[in-house]
């Protein structure tokens, strides 16, 4: 009797031991910028799918705002509660690169390479000082985007040099209509419309190849007197503009034409959506330059967590959300906006078959063909200089174009004072 | 009456006043006595990021912040952001409280709603006047354009000067309905009788109001002052989600310059160095007015 | 007192002035969130809504967590009422009944906890709060909460006491009650409207905090409502009928709420603390 008791008990103490290694989950947590409420159900269609192709890991989401993370992740960072994974930006990645020890994702990153093929120029961003410290997930570049009605109506072309910019804008700004968009706030998208103009007149070089700054040269002074010249013919509110308002602009067919990464989720909602009347092309170029150019940001995921266990399923997922058939759903939260890194992500069935992509196959595809020369300021010529963090952070891009703007100063004068304050920045 | 207590003895009253003080005063030393001096700490340390160590650096911090122009600039802004405040609440409530205090049919009514735009939280705020001053679909420029008051959509936020306006205005319609009702009770303090027996003397509203409603509004007054003021000046978030302290600077008061101080230039230790100067010029601000203030209160 | 006929215009046009003021607004954003797309960002803005739409309450209410930050951030308010008027029952009542070394130092200092600027103490605070686990949690929140509505409710508390007459509490001496006694039986019943006052005081602070609530929130599930907001506005992209639809079912529960109790506040502040 007693030995079977303890035969028994044996038997069952064993199962239920020999049980628990196979119910052990992996946490990992994901912490994004994605916030509006479409992107982040999209997001979790694709972690449930997971989720349940893969018991033993449990991915779960946070989204987070812009405004707040820059000062969320270092201190969840500081207290030992950060999330395993993080989508970045390739500046916001060198800050937080700086706060805590990120480990070189180079060999997973290679191993995806020889799956998936990454086009160069979304890794370049993430690969310096003898590692990968992020795996490229989406692209986004800024376009021209314009009213080809507007446009028609007043028979202009659509231009492709600054001079004819500048003559389009002029003639469209009458009886209320803004002839061209353009953003004059200390913030992000004035960084990137900035940025945008003067790499088209080739002052995409914010740093020598030593690393010491050469943002004051006869090139930037030009395009920021060109970006004055222009803003004549923006709208009275832009000194207060983000995406959303210029989004509305165009929308409401205030604006005739504006920079923008992609309009075509809220033109299609609010702005009527006529597929046949919206154009998109290249930033045009200054007058002496050759070819077009825009700003290109490669957004991809930090994997922070140190745990190996954490660290492997990170990776699983990613590599998941890699795989076409997802990677597809994956770019369409935001129909439009967000570009394959991936030349087979490019070719993805899911991708091309969203309803919207499918309305706006002309245009996602110039955006795609635009997106091949894009750069990014700190980035460039294949030199990453991580001191561009605080540089970006501060917005002094856009800094020095409101003092110029707004401030009515001397282009020449501000430029070398925006110098001395990225010198002061980057101590 | 602050006067002695009946029931029991003098030797029992510190007792029962630490029982009574220690949770309620013991909250707001630890959640703002104790993160102060963290903050000194930092502020005395080149610390970067939040959160990551830096060597002792002594006042170096303060010398750096003190002597670059922003700090300043900063200030200059926050004074300005403060007077203007002051006076905007203040005539409107004022209005607003004299209008109040009448007998008409509805007022009771008007008392309680006037608080409408108080109750709504500070990102409705920002909303709705984003909304409403914006060229595409706002109904402020058409209304001025239709008025005859300008006769061109303008930028609200345009200009260092026109944004600071514009927040100063829109702060005011947030949190005049507050002062209002405050000073509603100060002004329904006064009795009826002195207005009658000067009306009888034959005063005109005006000079009622010089000299009977002004002079005995001022305990009041005062101590919306003082926590308007600190409170004025501390303000964050909605100069933040507006402006974010443009355009160009002009309206970035002190607490947005140690906001991006800290968190987009990554210097925790001069902006730890920036908020204990901007303290101590607080503190020292409070007690000289709450000094004029505390004889009233317990002279009775 | 008589009002002659210009009083009479002067006061309609004031009070017609401040209607408007208040009730503009309200009034456009409110109709405007039943409006089409195309109608809302018409650069000819209506009055009166020429459409009709609800697809902005259902694009708010199903597919954003918006019910869930709403009930978050009523918890967090009910909450840090409650703990406000407690303490500040506390402490207003030794500072004016009780006598004790330093007690008119202490009073002034109250006021002074206005002059920190939260900027300044919202990392520390983050961090004490991370080492002792309670971060991402309701009651974090309600700590800040009641820190900031503290000190001046303890001020007024201090005041509605000083208004009570002294033979309140003599007449309950007489009667043989104890210093507890009178308090809880003959002097806070008294006081309900000084106490309503400051319970939607910190009520309505709470609800519209932000800064900290930003930060010391990280799950969705714990959000509160100014928060939640401003994310499901979205910074890339302006839906102004999402925002004015989430605008308007942010204001409208505090709206009723205060049509219940709205006249407590008023009275409570205005008639005194004596009813």
């Amino acid at each position: 009797m007693r030995f079977k008791g303890h035969a028994l008990a044996g038997a069952l103490a064993l199962t239920v031991f020999g049980a628990l290694p196979a119910l052990a989950v992996t946490d990992v947590k994901i912490w994004h910028m994605e916030q509006p409420p479409h992107r982040v159900q999209r997001v979790q269609e694709l972690i449930d799918a997971f989720n349940a192709a893969n018991p033993d890991i449990k991915v779960s989401q946070e989204p987070q705002s812009w405004g707040e993370v820059y000062a969320k992740v270092p201190a969840a960072m500081a207290a030992g509660n950060a999330p395993d994974i993080l989508f970045a930006i390739p500046d916001f990645t060198t800050v937080i690169r700086k706060a805590g020890q990120l480990d070189s994702v180079a060999d997973f990153v290679k191993e995806l390479d020889a799956q998936h093929h990454f086009i160069p120029a979304t890794v370049e961003p993430y690969s310096y000082d003898g590692g990968v410290w992020a795996v490229p997930l989406y692209n986004m570049s800024l376009n021209f985007w314009y009213h080809k009605k507007m446009f028609a109506d007043a028979g202009i072309a659509v231009p492709t040099t600054w001079s004819e910019w500048k003559a389009a804008a002029e003639k469209l700004s009458k009886d209320g209509v803004v002839g061209v968009g353009l953003p004059a706030n200390k913030q992000l998208y004035t960084d990137q419309t900035t940025y945008a103009v003067m790499v088209n007149n080739g002052a995409s070089e914010l740093f020598n190849a030593d690393g010491t700054l050469r943002f004051d040269n006869p090139k930037t002074v030009e395009s920021y007197a060109f970006y004055k010249d222009l803003y004549k013919f923006s709208s009275p509110d832009a000194a207060n503009w983000t995406w959303g308002e210029a989004e509305a602009c165009f929308a409401s067919e205030t604006c005739a034409s504006i920079l923008q990464f992609s309009v075509i989720s809220t033109y299609d909602q609010q702005g009527g959506g006529d597929a046949a009347d919206l154009g998109v092309a290249a930033v045009p170029h200054a007058d002496g330059e050759k070819n077009s150019s825009t700003i290109a940001y490669s957004n991809a995921a930090i994997i922070l967590a140190k745990d190996a266990a954490k660290r492997d399923a990170a990776k699983k997922f990613i590599a998941f959300l890699l795989e076409p058939e997802n990677y597809g759903k994956f770019l369409n939260m935001e129909p439009g906006l967000f570009l394959p890194v991936t030349t087979d992500g490019a070719k993805s069935e899911t991708f091309w078959s969203d309803p919207l992509v499918v309305k706006y196959k002309p245009q996602v595809e110039q955006m795609i063909a635009n997106s091949h020369a894009g750069m990014l300021f700190g980035f460039t010529g294949g030199h990453v200089f991580p001191a561009i963090g605080p540089i970006s952070a501060q917005n002094i891009l856009a800094e020095t174009l409101q003092k110029v703007v707004i401030s009515g100063e001397d282009p020449a004068a501000a430029v070398k004072a925006g110098q001395a304050q990225m010198i002061e920045a980057t101590k | 009456m602050a006067s002695k207590p009946i029931s029991s003895g003098r030797g029992g009253d510190g007792r029962i006043a630490f029982l009574l003080l220690v949770v309620p005063l013991g909250l707001l030393a630890a959640t703002l006595i104790v993160p102060m001096v963290s903050a000194i700490t930092i502020s005395l340390r080149d610390i970067r990021v939040i959160g990551s160590d830096g060597p002792f650096a002594g006042l170096d911090n303060y010398a750096r912040v003190l002597g670059d122009g922003t700090f300043w600039h900063a200030l200059g802004i926050s004074v300005v952001w403060v007077v203007g405040n002051a006076v905007v609440q203040t005539i409107l409530a004022l209005t607003a409280a004299l209008v109040l205090n009448e007998k008409f049919p509805g007022v009771r009514v008007a008392r309680v709603w006037i608080i409408l735009t108080w109750i709504i939280p500070t990102v409705v705020v920002v909303i709705i006047w984003r909304w409403l001053l914006s060229p595409s679909g706002g109904m402020v420029n058409p209304l001025l354009i239709q008025l005859g008051i300008i006769d061109r959509p303008m930028g609200f936020f345009a200009s260092g000067p026109a944004a600071m306006t514009s927040l100063i205005l829109i702060n005011s319609w947030r949190w005049f309905p507050f002062v209002a009702i405050m000073l509603l009770a100060g002004l329904q303090r006064i009795p009826n009788d002195i207005y009658e027996a000067a009306a009888v003397d034959g005063a005109g509203a005006i000079a009622r109001f010089r000299a009977i409603t002004w002079p005995l509004l001022q305990p009041t007054l005062l101590v919306l002052t003082v926590m308007g003021t600190l409170l004025s000046f501390n303000v964050f978030d909605i100069i933040w989600l507006l402006t974010a302290g443009g355009p160009a600077g002009g309206t970035e008061t002190l607490p947005v310059l140690i906001y991006e101080t800290a968190f987009k230039a990554y210097r925790m230790g001069d902006a730890a160095a920036m908020s204990v100067v901007a303290s101590v010029l607080m503190i020292g601000l409070a007690l000289v007015l709450l000094d004029r203030l505390a004889p009233k209160e317990t002279a009775r | 007192m008589k009002r002659g006929p210009l009083g009479w215009l002067v006061l309609a046009l004031a009070v017609l002035a401040l209607a408007f003021l208040v009730l503009a607004p309200m009034w456009l954003v409110g109709t405007s969130s039943f409006k089409l797309p195309r109608e809302i960002i018409n650069r000819v803005p209506t009055w009166f809504p020429r459409s009709f739409t609800l697809q902005h309450y259902q694009k708010l209410l199903q597919t954003s967590a918006f019910p869930t930050y709403f009930l978050n951030s009523v918890l967090v308010a009910a909450s840090s009422a409650f703990v406000t008027v407690v303490l500040a029952l506390m402490a207003g009542y030794a500072f004016f009944r009780l006598e004790f070394r330093g007690r008119d130092l202490l009073y002034r200092l109250i006021m002074v906890a206005y002059a920190f600027p939260s900027i300044v103490i919202l990392i520390p605070i983050y961090l004490m709060f991370a080492k002792v686990g309670l971060i991402d949690t309701d009651l974090a929140l309600v700590l800040v909460n009641v820190t900031f509505a503290l000190p001046f409710s303890i001020w007024m508390m201090r005041t509605f006491f000083a208004s009570l007459p002294r033979e309140l509490e003599e007449a309950a001496a007489i009667d043989g009650a104890g210093r507890w006694k009178t308090v809880v039986h003959v002097l806070i019943p008294l006081l309900r409207p000084g106490i309503a006052a400051i319970a939607i005081f910190a009520f309505v602070a709470s609800w519209t905090e932000y800064l900290f609530a930003s930060v010391l929130i990280i799950s969705d599930a714990k959000r509160t409502l100014p928060v939640g907001l401003s994310g499901i506005i979205g910074q890339y992209q302006i839906d102004w009928g999402l925002l004015l639809a989430g605008a308007s079912l942010s204001v409208l529960p505090v709206v009723v709420f205060f049509a219940f109790v709205g006249r407590w506040f008023v009275a409570g502040l205005t008639e005194g603390a004596v009813k």
